[in-house]
């Protein structure tokens, strides 16, 4: 008993301490930072690159593929160094850790943190930005993206409906495509109705990762916009009661296909990952997820099958976009900016493009460059599994917002798993 | 005090029996081996027993890797300190709540066993926050501090039970005799501990090295063990590549074992029985 008292005691006394933030000094520090910041957004591009000259600066990103690591460490940074005198580092960190470093820093009062880019998009910008977590609006500031980005795309504008206002500035963008074997598909679905023919007709052999899954949710979403357009459901806003009258195709299609699935539709991958691996063991023949490019790699890897190809269907493809932000407590605002506005420019976005490289699709709008630029664009073969720019840019369907993604998680338990 | 700590000799050749030996067969060396075939394969499709092709590419792009023998480096530094100031905060911790009877001994029992009771994740966030102002964020202090937090409980565990067992005649003995505190911890316990030394210096290395939230937030980014290097691995589909990671990471603590092992032969030379198992 006494043993008990003393373990609660203590938890208490823990949270309290944790939960002790100094708001007082916090508020002071943070007019100062922001004095500091206006006067650097303030000045000439070329102050802010002498500024940057021989200084540090740290990317924080995911690190979990070869391919991107390289392309930011063998192409990037000696760029940076040559042409700015920067010298890059890049810090493997997941958001969400990245993310909650940057909350305890801010509540912490820190001033100097030792972030200056962060790779985010949707939940975390969300997160970011109600929090105060980014510094000033400085996209409008760099001369790459005045030049080269198209500022009215709502691809550029908002981040999974919410709205940038110049916070993040656009990386890469990644369009949503079905991966399936050749050899194994003569002939993919145009549509989900074909789909779940052939599902069909070859049990076992599709599956999708759960809706917990940043993919898995993004399949749902496109089954939904079948059964109601998405130009409804933009100018509807998220309304629940309207989804559960419009919805119900939907549902009634997953529980229809279930039997056939994948060990009978009892189980699903939990990530993408491991259909992804299903895939590449040959027990399923199709995958999926963003990136219309992110075959090629796998595929010159041995990972996944050479006979793979691309495949997008009625009612559209889904394309999201990538960001680059800049902490509130970046220690350089200046290397930062001109690193983010190196990263925008058509060569680093060219190179970027290069299936040998990493293959993630251009945020610049080609027709704003160059014609001998525009020609190097077009001259890049992005490899045989993806469709060409025509077809994935005919079938780019937006994002709708973050909530639709939680109610998807959700129903999905109740109208597919609970369902028997 | 059915084992005596003066004989293990007598009962130290265990037979292994052929249930053991197919046990460790398949739980331990089975999987280890699918391992290293993996890490060498390019394309291993479902029907197939065997990988259809074998590269070195896997390996080539983890040699390529420049933050490998950094991250390796450091990752041996953080959990060698982290286990000795195990030891350090362990053997005494051990020896008072076996030993003595004091106020307040229950609770501060349940303050050492706090950190396994609540998870760690769910305090870091207090701690990140007191360690930003004291300024151990982002160094290698705060992170071997912070992987103190879960690995200190399991060691003053084992202590306090080895103490518990050997019991105090010893120290009493050799007190009689006229040996000082310090020649008793060094003839008497320190040659009997040693199993229990050897358990949480290896337990407390293996935890430090799996450390992968911890040492990202209060590391900052800063320290990179080889977890952070690792870790992200998981969310990609190239299997082999995540194959080659999994054997270094296994590598290490047998390094560690390697190192131990070493170290207590050139240090502790006591008569052979003192070896323990």
């Amino acid at each position: 008993m006494k043993k008990l008292v003393s373990v609660i005691l203590l938890f208490f006394l823990i949270f309290w301490v944790a939960g002790c933030g100094g708001s007082n000094e916090e508020a002071a520090q943070e007019q100062v930072t922001a004095g500091q910041a206006e006067n650097i957004l303030q000045k000439e591009w070329a102050e802010i690159e002498k500024l940057a000259q021989g200084t540090e600066i740290r990317m924080f990103m995911w690190g979990g593929d070869e391919n991107i690591n390289r392309y930011m460490d063998e192409w990037v940074a000696p760029q940076m160094k040559e042409k700015y005198g920067l010298t890059f580092t890049r810090v493997p960190m997941d958001a969400p850790e990245f993310m909650q470093k940057l909350l305890a820093e801010k509540k912490a009062g820190s001033q100097k943190g030792n972030m200056d880019i962060l790779w985010i998009n949707g939940e975390n910008f969300k997160n970011a930005k109600t929090n105060d977590l980014l510094y000033q609006p400085f996209v409008e500031t760099l001369p790459n993206y005045q030049q080269y980005v198209n500022q009215q795309s709502k691809n550029i504008t908002t981040d999974f409906g919410v709205p940038v206002e110049d916070l993040e500035a656009p990386w890469g963008k990644v369009q949503f495509v079905f991966l399936y074997d050749s050899a194994k598909i003569p002939d993919p679905p145009k549509n989900f109705a074909e789909l779940a023919v052939w599902v069909k007709a070859n049990p076992g052999k599709f599956t999708y990762p759960e809706p917990a899954d940043f993919t898995g949710n993004a399949f749902l979403r496109h089954l939904l916009y079948d059964a109601v357009a998405v130009d409804k459901l933009l100018s509807t806003g998220f309304d629940e009661s309207f989804l559960e009258e419009n919805a119900r195709p939907m549902w009634d299609y997953l529980n229809s296909i279930k039997a056939d699935l994948w060990r009978g539709g009892e189980t699903y991958p939990q990530s993408l990952t491991q259909l992804d691996q299903l895939y590449s063991q040959g027990e399923v023949y199709i995958t999926m997820g963003y990136n219309e490019g992110r075959a090629e790699p796998l595929i010159k890897q041995g990972v996944f099958p050479e006979t793979t190809k691309s495949f997008v269907m009625e009612p559209g493809s889904i394309g999201n976009t990538h960001f680059l932000a800049i902490p509130y407590n970046t220690p350089n605002p200046a290397g930062a900016m001109v690193a983010i506005n190196f990263l925008l420019s058509p060569e680093a976005q060219l190179e970027k493009l290069d299936p040998a490289v990493w293959g993630d699709n251009t945020v610049l709008d080609i027709q704003k460059l160059s014609e001998e630029q525009k020609n190097e664009f077009a001259k890049l073969d992005r490899g045989a599994s993806v469709l060409p720019e025509e077809v994935l840019q005919k079938a780019l369907v937006p994002e709708v917002g973050p909530e639709y993604v939680d109610w998807i998680k959700e129903k999905w338990m109740h109208e597919v798993i609970g369902a028997e | 005090m059915f084992v005596s700590p003066a004989r293990p000799e007598q009962q130290e050749k265990p037979i292994l029996t052929n249930g053991i030996k197919i046990f460790v067969l398949l739980f331990f060396c089975l999987p280890f081996a699918i391992l290293l075939l993996q890490s060498f394969s390019a394309g291993w499709q479902w029907p197939r027993l065997l990988p259809g092709t074998f590269s070195w590419r896997a390996w080539q792009s983890l040699s390529r890797e420049p933050r490998m023998i950094p991250a390796i480096s450091i990752t041996l530094l953080i959990g060698l300190a982290v286990s000795l100031i195990n030891l350090i905060l362990g053997i005494p911790a051990g020896k008072g709540l076996a030993h003595y009877r004091f106020r307040g001994k229950s609770l501060v029992e349940a303050v050492f066993l706090l950190p396994l009771l609540i998870p760690t994740l769910a305090v870091v966030m207090g701690i990140h926050i007191f360690m930003i102002r004291v300024g151990l964020t982002n160094t290698v202090w705060g992170v071997i501090l912070v992987h103190v937090i879960p690995t200190l409980p399991y060691t003053i565990r084992i202590f306090r039970h080895a103490f518990e067992n050997l019991g105090s005649k010893w120290e009493e003995q050799a007190a009689t005799l006229g040996a000082s505190q310090l020649t008793i911890y060094r003839t008497v316990w320190l040659p009997l501990l040693i199993p229990s030394i050897h358990s949480a210096l290896m337990l407390s290395f293996v935890i430090s090295l799996s450390q992968y939230a911890l040492t990202a937030i209060i590391g900052g980014g800063n320290v990179v063990t080889l977890a952070m290097v690792y870790f992200p691995y998981f969310q990609s589909s190239n299997r082999s590549v995540l194959a080659c990671f999994t054997v270094i990471f296994a590598l290490l603590p047998l390094s560690f074992y390697l190192l131990m092992y070493s170290l207590y032969k050139l240090f502790i030379r006591g008569p052979g029985h003192y070896r323990g198992c």
